[in-house]
């Protein structure tokens, strides 16, 4: 197997004011093509900036990332910005999709920012939307579905431009227990069929499904297991 | 993909419909308004223009200058006008102007009328309807013939072909010889000319005898040297009086320069209203724009986090306000010139008979400059914090 992601040495800095603080202090870890992976830790941990820079969102102080084979560590705003249009897939806690647009809509959208025609866009957002299986639901706005129909929507985004990586932030955050079990379920089927997935999660119940768990604490990885199939 | 960026633009816009409508309402009525003002402005001009086509450009008028303390002593004889037209070069026609107020009378009607001098090279240009215009043997003999005018022969013969009939004018009686079609009336009420036109020399014999005269018409050999004949005129007529009088003179270019002022200044008066209000309509949309920039953090995070390039964000955000402007100078355009072709159409044409072509190409060009503006000034900053903004800040923004 390949491997999707490459950090070494991972740090970040950051000023506030006058005080510099450590948020990062020299991560390393990889991440195969297939993997299910569930980063865990205490809040301050530095979860959240490693999310960032795994999502190419920011750049370490120090140390080098690769993505999908490129070393994203050294690349400018725009070369980020198409890294993350092509080989990243995001899933946020607050689903953060567009009020006003219908789900195929949204779930178009990063195929708006590659260039795809609109007809093509749409087609190609309700296949993902089947994926999913909201098929039925493709022209509603966001308001007139669920909270899980709405995070299935986002991984249908997510998915869209199909992604090395897909990065889920707290993705059942916002989310009653049973929802929470069946949008794992689909994460647990997407990788089944071969997708790449790192979860960033304070739930235990949550992580217990991802078959890799990485633990951060104060700016390092304190653990990094690896758990047999469910 | 400029135009997948437009659609884009358009579906977050029309998305909220009532916000854009209330963006764009000031933009709406001020380029409504100066487009209106425009229309009209052009009319106006049109129907001066319309007015002066029966004054001709070979004629003048001469007067006391009003800046004086005694125009009595400033009046002329008829003599000196006579004089005048052999001094000065250029001159072919010089008579007392003014009209002069008499009873006329056929069969039972007896209307008052003004009776104007005029010659065979004539002062107005208005064409016939019946007959002939006074001729050079007219004048030379001061014969009693009369041209009526179109309102004259309505009153006097209920419009039929009066040539040939006999009027009494005053105690002298006349012979009409021809009779003029209708004037073109402008809307600012000045007429040149009366009811009734007979020969100067006529008019002189008659009417005015040795009686001081104010006005005197003079018609020029060349045109294109008018302007230097009024000069030795007022000079001759200056010098005659020892300078102690003053003289001005009134031609049809001296007349159009004077309205292209007035028009001019309504021009500027038009701008600075444009100019006020594209600055508070360019305001409002800047405003509504940088409110919509914070609004939507939440929203240009995600779509930078998905892949959305700066120069990406900075044009959805620049396209919506060229839509906005867009669609605002439009609605505008549509109805500045629905106004203003109401108001040309009902009012101006109604008053001055005359049809003053709307200004399309002056209305579109000002409709597209404004959206240009408007963009160009107010769109780009917010479209810039918007485009700046950092993702995982903006992710994070509640």
């Amino acid at each position: 197997m390949s491997e999707a992601i490459l950090c070494r040495d991972v740090t970040k800095q950051y000023k506030m004011g006058d005080v510099v603080v450590d948020a990062l202090r020299g991560v390393s870890f990889e991440v195969q093509n297939g993997e299910y992976v569930a980063i865990m830790g205490p809040s301050g941990s530095g979860k959240s900036t490693l999310m960032n820079l795994l999502g190419c969102l920011d750049r370490p102080t120090t140390g080098s990332y690769i993505l999908d084979g490129i070393d994203v560590s050294t690349l400018d705003d725009n070369e980020l910005a198409a890294i993350r249009l092509k080989r990243l897939g995001f899933v946020f806690q607050g689903f953060n999709l567009l009020a006003r647009r219908s789900a195929v809509q949204n779930v178009a959208l990063p195929l708006f920012y590659a260039g795809v025609p609109t007809r093509a866009r749409l087609e190609a957002a309700r296949r993902r939307l089947a994926e999913v299986g909201l098929a039925e639901r493709a022209d509603h706005r966001p308001n007139e579905l669920s909270g899980g129909q709405q995070q299935r929507v986002a991984i249908a985004r997510a998915l869209v431009n199909d992604p090395a990586v897909i990065l889920a932030d707290e993705p059942t955050g916002n989310l009653d227990s049973q929802t929470s079990e069946e949008l794992m379920g689909l994460f647990a089927e997407l990788n089944r069929n071969g997708r790449t997935i790192i979860m960033v999660t304070h739930d235990a119940d949550v992580a217990r499904h991802a078959r890799r768990t990485i633990r951060l604490k104060d700016g390092l990885v304190v653990a990094d297991e690896t758990q047999g199939e469910d | 993909m400029i135009g997948q960026f437009f659609a884009e633009a358009f579906g977050v816009l029309n998305g909220n419909r009532a916000r854009s409508l209330l963006t764009i309402l000031g933009l709406i009525i001020g380029v409504a308004a100066v487009i209106a003002i425009q229309i009209l402005g052009h009319a106006m001009s049109g129907a001066v223009g319309g007015l002066l086509g029966s004054l001709n450009d070979r004629s003048f008028i001469l007067f006391p200058n009003a800046r004086q303390a005694d125009i009595g002593k400033a009046a002329f004889r008829i003599d000196d006008i006579e004089r005048a037209r052999n001094v000065v070069p250029n001159v072919a026609v010089a008579m007392p102007a003014g009209g002069t107020q008499r009873i006329i009378s056929f069969a039972h009607a007896h209307p008052r009328m003004t009776i104007s001098a005029d010659s065979d090279v004539s002062f107005v240009d208005v064409p016939l309807v019946y007959g002939r215009n006074i001729d050079a043997q007219d004048v030379a003999s001061a014969s009693p013939v009369a041209v009526l005018s179109d309102s004259a022969n309505r009153r006097l013969f209920s419009s039929i072909d009066s040539v040939g009939e006999n009027i009494r004018i005053g105690e002298h009686r006349f012979v009409v010889v021809g009779v003029r079609s209708k004037p073109i009336q402008g809307i600012i009420p000045i007429t040149f000319g009366g009811d009734v036109f007979i020969p100067y020399t006529t008019y002189e014999r008659f009417y005015v005898r040795s009686s001081p005269l104010l006005f005197a018409r003079f018609v020029v050999t060349d045109p294109s040297r008018i302007g230097e004949t009024e000069v030795g005129i007022v000079n001759y007529f200056k010098a005659l009086k020892s300078s102690r009088s003053d003289y001005a003179t009134f031609d049809r270019k001296s007349f159009t320069s004077t309205m292209d002022g007035v028009f001019g200044a309504m021009t500027l008066v038009v701008a600075l209203i444009g100019a006020v209000s594209l600055v508070v309509a360019g305001i409002g949309i800047m405003n509504i724009m940088l409110v919509s920039v914070t609004e939507r953090t939440r929203e240009i995070g995600v779509r930078k986090a998905i892949g959305a390039t700066r120069a990406q964000v900075l044009a959805q955000f620049f396209i919506e306000a060229l839509l906005l402007s867009s669609i605002g100078c439009g609605i505008g355009l549509v109805i500045g010139l629905a106004i203003g072709a109401i108001i040309n159409r009902f009012v101006l044409i109604a008053l001055s008979g005359v049809i003053a072509p709307i200004p399309w190409v002056q209305s579109v060009l000002i409709a597209v400059i404004f959206a240009t503006i408007v963009t160009l000034v107010f769109g780009t900053y917010p479209a810039y914090r918007a485009a700046r903004l950092d993702p995982i800040e903006a992710l994070r923004y509640e």
